[in-house]
């Protein structure tokens, strides 16, 4: 697929369908996006102690942050220096002093640093062995963290992390200042939830807000429906419809939410208020985030009530419910949606039980909202085969987005700016321009 | 074993295939009057998940969430579940752990398999059974039903139904 032609697949307003189903631009954008961007890895509190490591994929590409001795963070690929093999499994373990392989026995630091092969003379005299720097476990070419957020990037250039997350920054930073320990830990598990759909499908979806009084009408009014018959309309409702009850805001509610836009295909949905709102106060969190911060400082924390923000390709977070979807495309009609969820230093347990139920309730391959997304994902994949009609369609409000400034761009919520807004960072990403 | 034990463990057993039955016959409400009013319906998402408070979970339904989930059941606008799925819940290996005739308290632990036809495709799930049970007259009453995959902690795809 050359320049010229991929340029022509996607226009400021309306996208080729083939972006989603052609298996030749899925792997360029492996490629491209994936292999450029820079793509989220895990959260500090994971590897918080040296000798823990957390392994993860970036793409289809086997990685692992580390903390070593002297407690230093590596983002290095999870890949033997011998003869290739996958070091250590997904998800989070801790080696001690050193990894070792599972094959031929080499021993590395969590640093990645080579430190013993079995008869290591064997080498000797050979361009490979200890002091040889592809003899050790090899990073990726850059890494940083922002706020406790890790991400690493396979491209040596680009933007630094902290340019590229440009105004999208406020929305980790909001989601951190809601601790008044001042500081995140991933905690309570994840869930692995499988999508028969393209990647795009799941972060546009974030920040489609024409959609949800449609296809949450099944749990959120049942929920209002329920809540009312048997609890009667003037009760509060209990938490767990508190969370699904809002998935059925009216048109004018979510266009009134907003929609902002930065570089780089990040955004975010809400800002003043959103779904997440309207939960009941929990006073013993909002006695300790006075403590900590003084009262003038909470309001202007708890002023900021944003829905989805997409870091995009690859993470997505809630920070007035703390918890985050990581994106992890498999193949062009294949995606796996971890959702994580976060302790807030020094809150009552109350608001970790909150953000649990609400991954429960959305997030749960067998629940009672992200199935119905889901399903539109799916049917989006099955219609897109149709050759009737070329395009899809990303035309609302066009042109009628406000400019902020320093790249930020703002839209009432039915526009579809956030779709543009990725597109364009697809085209520049996919035209190979860093 | 002795006769009554015989006789008891058929019970247990009847009662769970009773409860699968009405499952696959979609007979929601019966199956929710199985529960206790403060009964719980847990399918974990890790095999040493200690509580459903601060840890995640597939499904953790009390008698509010189960009335939402079996009202989407029946809602013409449940997407996710068009056709309705299929299924056949298969139990097996069937013990009684406890059997505590003063508190008249049960548990029994079995193992089950679930085929579901949705989306065009079956699906096969299987794992453990943990009932803790209440006598209730001649019957039982469910205080407490925990599915847990053998796959948990692995990819879940859209599951429509209880387990
Ligand atoms: S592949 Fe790792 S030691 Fe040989
Ligand atoms: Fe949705």
């Amino acid at each position: 697929m050359d320049a010229a032609n991929l340029d022509r697949l996607v226009d400021t307003d309306r996208v080729h369908r083939s972006v989603y189903t052609d298996p030749a631009i899925f792997e360029l954008e492996m490629e491209r996006i994936w292999g450029r961007a820079w793509i989220f890895v895990g959260h500090e509190s994971q590897v918080a102690e040296a000798g823990q490591y957390f392994a993860t994929t970036i793409g289809r590409q086997p990685v692992m942050m580390t903390r070593d001795e002297a407690g230093g963070l590596h983002v290095l690929f999870n890949r033997c220096a011998h003869k290739g093999a996958r070091l250590v499994g997904e998800g989070a373990g801790r080696a001690d002093k050193a990894i070792r392989c599972c094959y031929h026995g080499w021993r590395f630091g969590l640093d990645g640093r080579l430190l013993s092969i079995p008869m290591a003379d064997g080498y000797d005299g050979t361009r490979f062995g200890k002091g040889c720097p592809e003899a050790d476990v090899q990073p990726l070419s850059r890494a940083e963290s922002y706020r406790g957020f890790v991400f690493a990037s396979l491209a040596a250039e680009g933007p630094g992390l902290v340019a590229w997350l440009g105004g999208a920054a406020s929305s980790i930073d909001n989601m951190v200042d809601r601790a008044p320990g001042g500081d995140l830990e991933v905690t309570g598990g994840v869930l692995r939830f499988e999508h028969d759909s393209n990647w795009k499908f799941f972060v546009e979806n974030l920040n489609d807000l024409m959609h949800p009084m449609v296809v949450h009408q099944s749990s959120s009014l049942t929920a209002r429906d329920v809540a009312k018959a048997e609890l009667g309309p003037e009760a509060t409702m209990p938490p767990a419809l508190q969370i699904i009850a809002p998935f059925t805001e009216s048109y004018r509610f979510f266009d009134e939410m907003g929609l902002h836009a930065f570089e780089w295909g990040h955004g975010y949905s809400g800002g003043k208020t959103s779904i997440h709102a309207k939960y009941s106060d929990v006073p013993e969190y909002n006695a300790a985030m006075e403590a900590a911060y003084g009262p003038e400082r909470v309001a202007e924390i708890f002023a900021v009530n944003r829905h989805n923000t997409v870091f995009y390709p690859s993470a997505t977070i809630k920070g007035p419910i703390q918890t985050m979807r990581i994106v992890k495309p498999l193949a062009v009609d294949r995606t796996v949606i971890e959702s994580w969820t976060f302790r807030l230093k020094g809150a009552p347990d109350e608001l970790l039980r909150r953000s649990i139920l609400y991954c429960n309730l959305i997030n749960s391959s067998a629940n009672l909202v992200g199935p119905d997304d889901q399903e539109a994902y799916r049917r989006q994949q099955q219609g897109l085969r149709a050759e009737g009609a070329e395009w899809v369609a990303m035309h609302r409000d066009l042109g009628r987005e406000e400019d902020l400034g320093e790249g930020h761009l703002y839209a009432k919520g039915s526009s579809d700016l956030a779709f543009r807004n990725q597109f364009r960072a697809w085209k520049r990403y996919m035209a190979g321009v860093a | 074993m002795s006769t009554a034990d015989l006789a008891r463990h058929h019970q247990v057993s009847q009662f769970l295939f009773h409860e699968a039955r009405l499952l696959d016959e979609r007979r929601w409400d019966e199956w929710a009057d199985l529960f206790t009013e403060d009964g719980v319906y847990w399918a974990p998402a890790a095999h040493d998940q200690p509580d459903a408070d601060f840890h995640v979970s597939l499904i953790h339904d009390d008698a509010l969430l189960r009335k939402v989930r079996i009202a989407r059941f029946a809602d013409p606008n449940a997407f996710a579940l068009q056709p309705f799925p299929r299924t056949a819940h298969l139990i097996t290996n069937v013990m009684i752990d406890e059997d505590d005739a003063t508190m008249g308290r049960l548990l029994t632990t079995s193992r089950f398999a679930m085929f579901e036809f949705r989306a065009d495709a079956q699906r096969i799930y299987g794992g453990a059974y943990r009932h803790e049970l209440v006598v209730d007259g001649e019957d039982f009453r469910i205080v407490r039903k925990t599915a847990t995959l053998v796959d948990c902690e692995g990819l879940q795809e859209t599951v429509g139904v209880y387990f």
